[in-house]
């Protein structure tokens, strides 16, 4: 008996036709990064922003904007630098002479997918700027609130901390961060298959054939299926168990926040959709909680000089706890 | 300024010349004779016997004695490691930095120790091994009777438990034939991945998916999805070596 004995509830076709036509648009260009490209992926389904790590040239920003192109939606490029104020970011009052009042000029974080290049290089000031508009998605200015338009989806790209000319951002805005996404290198055959595609390719421009794929108003609805998705209420605990354990670990500073535990069931929804379930599953939970906590958490100083990594410590905290099953 | 120093040096003069003045006067000699009585004092003949009795003011040697033969050990050791580092050339230069060395060593141990960090994994600036602590299962399975508590959950019609018991039973079994190692941490998927028979690993991930359905998916399970849910398991069951 091969044949599945249950039906699905819930109609994902359209859900995984989206993805699949995602993944084909970006594997044109982007060579492996499989696991890199389901979290950016889940990401934009689980309404959350996405903060891409890795050394120079590992194609971090060009996988993000091939994202950005491949959804039909209003597109801003920030490139942070040391200098960057607020309101270049925000935007600004301005006093308009022929209606003698200031009018508000909205600054390029209003759009729908905002690429923030090299976030870590702007200063403590600048990325506080972000805090209200990434969590509330709204902008306080001059005593009036501006919605942003859904969805609204921050991508940020950063090198590793302690490259040259780049500051550690807040915890604060680390949190509102879903996922930390670490680009590492290629395989040498991933190397190899980048040489010979770059190689063969005749014009410059590597994005102009890339057309959109989804619309900005297919995304949100998505999201909303993906919000609806199954939760067991033993897994609820199981994921409160993960975090909460965080907050108790030895090698730990600072551990998750709710809003991690809110963010690991948001992103395991995301993660069963895309693998065509309308439930998830303890799989879903383990492979999303690393990239969800590690940039959440704090290693102790002494953990930090013996070597050890974020990912080491979640991955203590995760074969502690039993599998609900 | 100049007027202030040359009055300082005018008051001088005048002190220092009234002073030696002074010391030009006569003054008659007196002799005094002291008439004190002074009588000569001895040792005390009972404290001094008393020490000399006792063996540790005995600087003669010949109350000592033999030297035990684990003193020996350690004389003829000494000796041998002084005649090693005499025999090195630079020798004294040599001890001493050996020492120097072995100091700072202690004492950069110490300060790891202190800071709680393993000083050998420091050195070889590999990442340290975290030791997992590890809790007892929950749900033991090697202390089920699976096949009762199947009737049971049967028998009440509650399908979804079933199914359970019957999705742990088939774990049991592969772990008692060493084709998986129970673990309560584990995933259903990392037990999947550890079957390398391709048909095994087939059939049990078709299980898995149907357990994760009932238990995970909560789906609606009646007695005839619970038949044959049962079957595959079964037949799986058939399948294994």
């Amino acid at each position: 008996m091969e044949d599945e004995i249950f039906e699905q509830r819930t109609d994902l076709s359209g859900l995984s036709r989206a993805v699949e036509q995602i993944k084909a648009t970006l594997s044109t260009i982007i060579v492996g990064q499989h696991d890199s490209i389901d979290l950016l992926i889940a990401g934009i389904l689980a309404d959350g922003h996405v903060l891409i790590e890795g050394v120079p040239g590992v194609a971090k920003t060009l996988t993000a904007k091939l994202i950005a192109k491949s959804i039909d939606a209003k597109y801003s490029r920030i490139q942070f630098t040391p200098d960057l104020m607020p309101s270049d970011i925000l935007g600004t009052s301005v006093f308009n002479p022929k209606t003698t009042e200031f009018e508000f000029k909205h600054g390029p974080i209003f759009g729908n997918i905002i690429l923030i290049d090299e976030i870590n290089r702007a200063p403590a000031k600048t990325q506080s700027a972000l805090f209200e508009v990434m969590e509330e998605r709204q902008l306080t200015m001059d005593g009036i609130a501006y919605k942003m338009d859904e969805p609204f989806i921050v991508l940020a790209t950063q090198n590793p901390v302690e490259h040259e000319g780049t500051y550690r951002l807040p915890e604060a805005q680390l949190d509102r961060f879903l996922f930390k996404i670490e680009v590492k290198y290629p395989t040498l055959d991933e190397e190899i298959a980048i040489i010979t595609q770059q190689h063969n390719q005749k014009t410059a421009d590597q994005l102009g054939h890339v057309k959109p794929v989804l619309s900005a108003h297919e995304i949100v609805t998505l999201r909303q299926v993906v919000k609806n998705l199954h939760v067991e209420d033993k897994l609820v605990v199981y994921v409160a168990q993960i975090v909460h354990e965080s907050r108790n670990n030895k090698s730990l500073y600072l551990g998750g926040s709710p809003r991690a535990s809110l963010a690991i069931v948001n992103a395991a929804k995301a993660i069963a959709a895309i693998k065509g379930r309308d439930f998830v599953t303890p799989d879903d939970i383990t492979y999303v909680a690393a990239p969800v906590l590690r940039h959440r958490i704090m290693l102790t100083p002494d953990k930090e000089m013996e070597g050890i990594t974020p990912d080491d410590v979640i991955g203590q905290i995760i074969h502690k706890i039993e599998v609900p099953r | 300024m100049q007027r202030l120093s040359l009055a300082f040096l005018v008051l001088f003069m005048v002190m220092f010349c009234g002073t030696g003045f002074a010391a030009a006067k006569k003054i008659p000699l007196k002799v005094i004779t002291d008439t004190s009585k002074i009588g000569a004092r001895h040792f005390d003949q009972k404290a001094l016997d008393k020490y000399k009795a006792d063996k540790d003011f005995d600087y003669s040697g010949q109350s000592i004695g033999k030297p035990s033969l684990w003193t020996r050990f350690w004389d003829w050791v000494w000796y041998q490691i002084g005649r090693l580092f005499n025999s090195i050339p630079f020798s004294g230069t040599a001890l001493k930095y050996f020492f120097a060395v072995l100091a700072v060593a202690f004492l950069a141990f110490v300060i790891f120790k202190s800071l709680g960090i393993d000083p050998i994994t420091f050195w070889r600036g590999e990442a340290a091994k975290i030791a997992v602590p590890y809790s007892e299962s929950l749900e033991d399975i090697h202390g089920i009777d699976f096949d009762a508590e199947i009737e049971r959950a049967v028998a009440q019609h509650n399908f979804r438990l079933a199914v359970r018991l019957l999705y742990l039973k088939c774990l049991k079994q592969l772990s008692d034939k060493d084709l998986i190692q129970w673990q309560p941490d584990k995933t259903n998927t990392a037990y999947i991945s550890e079957l390398t028979a391709p048909e095994q690993k087939r059939v049990f991930g078709l299980l898995t998916r149907q357990f994760e359905f009932v238990w995970y998916g909560n789906f609606a399970i009646n007695k005839q999805a619970y038949t044959n849910i049962d079957m595959l398991f079964t037949d799986f069951k058939k399948q294994l070596p």
